[in-house]
């Protein structure tokens, strides 16, 4: 009778034709065919942008799975996390350029720099993410929720004014090292290697966290204290380190996307974490907040969106409507599909 | 039943523990004996809940003490009282809604290291809930409520546990079920699992424990035989349903 609960809800959900289903329905329906017409008439564009609206997707994706990782255990939305991803960028910069030198022509030898940066600054981030955590939210647990929220904001605030005292409030900028020659060519558009870095250094650290969601100890201990805090206790889980731990987890990935962000845009700006961490947010809440391959999907999704929005040609909003865009999703979403892309309803609302 | 000369497995010494601002309880002693069934009776908000909070570190008392195996253990915090041998499935079972059943088994046995002995014990649960075994890819959230408290029982004895706390194991479950889960409940004791068992089914507790204490409002009011508190005209009153 019970065997699969999620059947019977996607049937409902499918059987109920709403005039709001229809007109969302109707929505999508001109969407496609705005984003045909554009294809066929441009196609090389097309394709282009549609290759930045991935690459940039993936530095969304980074920056959402920390949103969606926290929300997900302790049901906070960490708004300093965008703010963790900016520091990271300047870490990413800092690393890079005085310890290791990096510079422009260094030909194979940015390999090996760029990993190394990258490893540095995934970690300095997990511990100042996991920092804040011990200090600004920890003593909160159990309050009410408002507390931890509005800490999460003054928590923006502090670490914009650090990247603000450390750097100035003009741009620094990051060598221009990841080459654009072409990798391969489709329909005459060239891939090039920059967006594929981007993209490389992306992928395996996704499946190195799902196989540590998935596989690992530490990670049956994080998606047992994401669905249950008490019980987890019972279960002999340290619930404060595994919350600590996710943090740790979330902020890594920040500073991965700051190093991304960092060498692929060039400018790395005090301010810029708040932004980009708004739209990650909503790239999480789009694919479900909590759920991890949502995160990612959503990330995709808005990538593709801004890059669409601002590279098409034929009758696209333009740049200074894409923060107008983004977030009108984020309340479609909210107003009529809460639970997200691929978010489920659970029968213990867990 | 004679309790005398041994000494208890579990015992609470003037136990004061306060739920946020209420003084929930007003000093509880209580002992389980090794091999027993000792059940705790009373009404809502009398601290049946509470006294099993107290135990297993999640609600640490203000006053009083908790030996477990003569060992000092209240104010071990909650993530290591399992490791010292007590396992609970609480109320409202509070299964991992979104991992499948055996996972939900695995987590049981998150503290031990001994995958054999984790093997063997998780045999040992599908051989006393052999539905679970049908149903051990399904996610936990989607089962009815008795495989439900199945698997929260399961997912307890997969900690190897000395003590085992269950706090009303069988509410919200049909008929059925509630007899099943007593005949598990009396097998699992004579395994050699002392229990403590928190119910609301008066009658049920009674018949399966050797023991029971009745609280009142943070207090114990009476604490007998079971035999004995079963024709106790007190208990027969308010929670047996006698007039």
């Amino acid at each position: 009778m019970a065997a699969d609960a999620s059947a019977p809800t996607l049937a409902t959900r499918l059987r109920r034709p709403s005039a709001v289903g229809a007109l969302g329905g109707l929505f999508v329906l001109a969407l496609l065919a705005w984003l045909a017409v554009n294809a066929e008439r441009t196609p090389a564009d097309f394709l282009e942008v549609f290759l930045i609206g991935i690459t940039t997707g993936c530095v969304y994706a980074l920056v959402a799975l920390g949103y969606t990782l926290v929300y997900g255990i302790l049901e906070l939305i960490n708004f300093a996390h965008g703010d963790v991803f900016m520091l990271g960028g300047m870490f990413s910069i800092t690393y890079a350029t005085h310890f290791f030198g990096l510079h422009t022509g260094q030909g194979v030898l940015i390999i090996p720099i760029v990993f190394a940066t990258l490893l540095l600054a995934m970690i300095s981030c997990g511990l100042i993410n996991a920092a804040i955590e011990f200090v600004a939210y920890r003593p909160l647990r159990g309050k009410p929720r408002l507390a931890p929220l509005i800490t999460a904001i003054g928590m923006s605030f502090v670490i914009q004014d650090v990247g603000l005292i450390w750097k100035g409030p003009n741009y620094i900028t990051a060598p221009d090292v990841f080459p654009r020659s072409k990798v391969f060519s489709i329909g005459g558009v060239d891939y090039t290697w920059n967006k594929l870095i981007v993209v490389v250094i992306t992928i395996p650290v996704l499946l190195g966290l799902l196989y540590l969601v998935q596989r690992t100890r530490q990670g049956k201990a994080m998606r047992a204290t994401a669905q249950d805090m008490d019980a987890s206790a019972m279960m002999g889980i340290n619930v404060n380190r595994t919350i600590s731990f996710t943090f740790l987890i979330a902020g890594g990935l920040a500073g991965a996307a700051g190093l991304l962000y960092s060498l692929y845009v060039t400018t790395v700006r005090y301010d810029q974490g708040f932004q980009l961490g708004l739209i990650a947010f909503t790239a999480a809440v789009l694919g479900g907040v909590g759920n991890l391959p949502g995160a990612v999907l959503g990330a995709i999704l808005i990538g593709l969106i801004q890059a669409f929005n601002e590279g098409l040609n034929w009758h696209a909003p333009g740049s200074d409507w894409t923060q107008s865009i983004v977030f009108s999703i984020l309340i479609l979403i909210l107003v009529f599909r809460p639970e997200g892309l691929l978010g489920e309803r659970t029968p213990e609302g867990g | 039943m004679s309790t005398n000369g041994r000494t208890p497995i579990l015992q609470l010494t003037d136990v004061h523990t306060y739920y946020g601002a209420i003084h929930a309880l007003k000093g509880i002693s209580l002992e389980v004996y090794e091999g027993e069934i000792v059940t705790l009776l009373g009404a809502n908000g009398a601290g049946k809940s509470t006294t099993l909070r107290s135990i297993n570190g999640l609600n640490r008392p203000r006053q009083g003490s908790i030996r477990f195996e003569g060992r000092d253990i209240t104010t071990v915090a909650a993530h290591q009282i399992v490791k010292r041998g007590i396992a609970q499935s609480p109320e409202g079972r509070r299964l991992f809604p979104r991992m499948t059943v055996v996972e939900n088994l695995e987590m049981g046995a998150f503290q031990r290291n001994d995958r054999p002995g984790i093997r063997e014990d998780m045999d040992r649960v599908f051989e006393l809930f052999p539905r679970l075994q049908e149903r051990r890819d399904q996610k936990a959230g989607t089962m009815s409520g008795g495989e439900q408290q199945m698997c929260a029982i399961g997912r307890a004895l997969m900690a190897r546990p000395k003590l085992l706390l269950l706090d009303e194991p069988s509410l919200g479950l049909a008929p059925i079920f509630v007899e099943r889960i007593f005949e598990i409940i009396h097998q699992i004791n004579e395994q050699g699992t002392s229990i403590l068992l928190v119910e609301q089914n008066a009658l049920m507790a009674l018949d399966a424990a050797h023991r029971g204490y009745v609280l009142e409002t943070g207090h114990i009011v009476l604490a007998d035989d079971a035999k004995a508190l079963k024709t106790n005209e007190q208990v027969r009153k308010t929670y047996l349903g006698e007039t």
